[in-house]
């Protein structure tokens, strides 16, 4: 037999102990923004979209940087052409993608009655510049897990989705509400 | 440049994805008034979706290793390699759920909310054993029809489970939160 339940167990719980605790820490910047957030519900819906996005979007360019790497085709350097073009792409993407999710939910909120004083222009440009924030850092990230795994003779496959998305979860919110200060939107 | 071909390739995936992630927005808020009502309950949120997450993709991928490795396939699933991972994702389900109570609690205590204990460690426990069974039981079902169609399973599981996780986790949350609220 190859797999036991107490080996599964054991190798998984350290990470994702870490994980977790640094999770409790973005909800803990939720618990003391709730009162804003329940007052801005189109936020609310927003919050698990984007943090999905990011993650997503790191981890897809995670995954290309250790092939690229473990192939030979990417050199563990920040000059090299192939990271710039990875780089800009993920930013297109992120910012084609949380455009359109912008746009559906300030529809899905309006379908829901779910009326805000804010308008489709303003709830775009927050959640848009939530997300290139968001991607950039995310981007960066990805880049420096994967070079530094791939350095210290770890697979990268296995080390940038976690620390990706769970840093991208805390980030996600902070800019959200960067942004929010910024705008004068909530409390 | 394959600019062209990586927008193509990854674009329609991650805005599906980015919609099933309005849906599990949406119960979000919908639970407005219990998360008024529930101090804590906010908190555990992200926790909980991240366990899910990291616990079932973690599943899909080795079974699909087992699945290149000859262990298993379409013939020969249900056997005590396939029961050891399910074993396995449920006793960690079970004991990151209780973390996520505890630490939930403590830190709302740090920063002066007090939560109910016990109302937050019954939320996440639920909520993390019904998501867990769940999602368990629909990647055995992806990975099985992977196999009947030739299909590699570590192409589907990540982002089907990237997509349904997020939606059964929060679903799970609405549902358990409202149990616990009635009950105690």
């Amino acid at each position: 037999m190859i797999y036991s339940w107490k080996k599964i167990v054991k190798f998984s719980l350290p990470l994702l102990t870490l994980t977790i605790m640094i999770e409790i820490f973005a909800g803990q910047i939720l618990q003391g923004k709730q009162e804003s957030l329940l007052l801005l519900p189109m936020f609310l819906i927003s919050i698990p979209v984007i943090n999905s996005v990011g993650g997503n979007i790191g981890s897809v360019l995670g995954a290309r940087i250790a092939s690229g790497l473990h192939v030979g085709y990417i050199s563990i350097n920040l000059k090299d052409k192939e990271i710039h073009d990875n780089f800009f792409i993920s930013l297109l993407i992120g910012f084609i993608t949380y455009l359109i999710l912008a746009i559906v939910i300030y529809f899905v909120a309006l379908l829901g009655n779910l009326t805000e004083d804010i308008a489709l222009i303003e709830f775009i440009a927050i959640f848009v510049l939530t997300g290139i924030l968001l991607i950039s850092t995310v981007a960066i990230v990805s880049v420096f897990t994967a070079f530094l795994s791939f350095k210290k003779g770890l697979d990268p496959d296995d080390m940038v989705a976690p620390i990706v998305t769970t840093f991208g979860d805390v980030m996600g919110i902070l800019f959200l509400f960067l942004l929010f200060g910024l705008f004068g939107v909530g409390i | 440049m394959y600019a062209k071909e990586m927008v193509k390739q990854s674009l329609p995936l991650i805005i599906f994805c980015g919609l099933g992630a309005i849906v599990a927005g949406s119960t979000l808020s919908v639970m407005s008034d219990l998360i008024r009502e529930i101090p804590g309950l906010i908190v555990i949120i992200p926790a909980i979706i991240a366990m899910r997450g990291n616990i079932s993709t973690a599943f899909g991928s080795r079974l699909g290793s087992a699945y290149h490795l000859g262990i298993i396939d379409a013939d020969n699933l249900w056997n005590e390699e396939l029961i050891q991972n399910i074993i396995g994702s449920l006793v960690l389900s079970f004991l990151v759920s209780i973390i996520i109570g505890i630490l939930a609690y403590v830190t709302s205590l740090l920063l002066h909310v007090v939560p109910n204990p016990i109302k937050i460690i019954c939320i996440v426990l639920i909520a993390g054993i019904i998501s867990g069974l769940i999602l368990t039981l629909l990647t055995i079902g992806i990975v099985y029809l992977a196999f009947k169609r030739g299909y590699d399973p570590d192409n589907i599981t990540g982002p089907a489970l990237a997509t349904f996780g997020d939606i059964v986790t929060m679903i799970s949350i609405f549902g358990s939160a409202v149990l616990i609220e009635v009950l105690l």
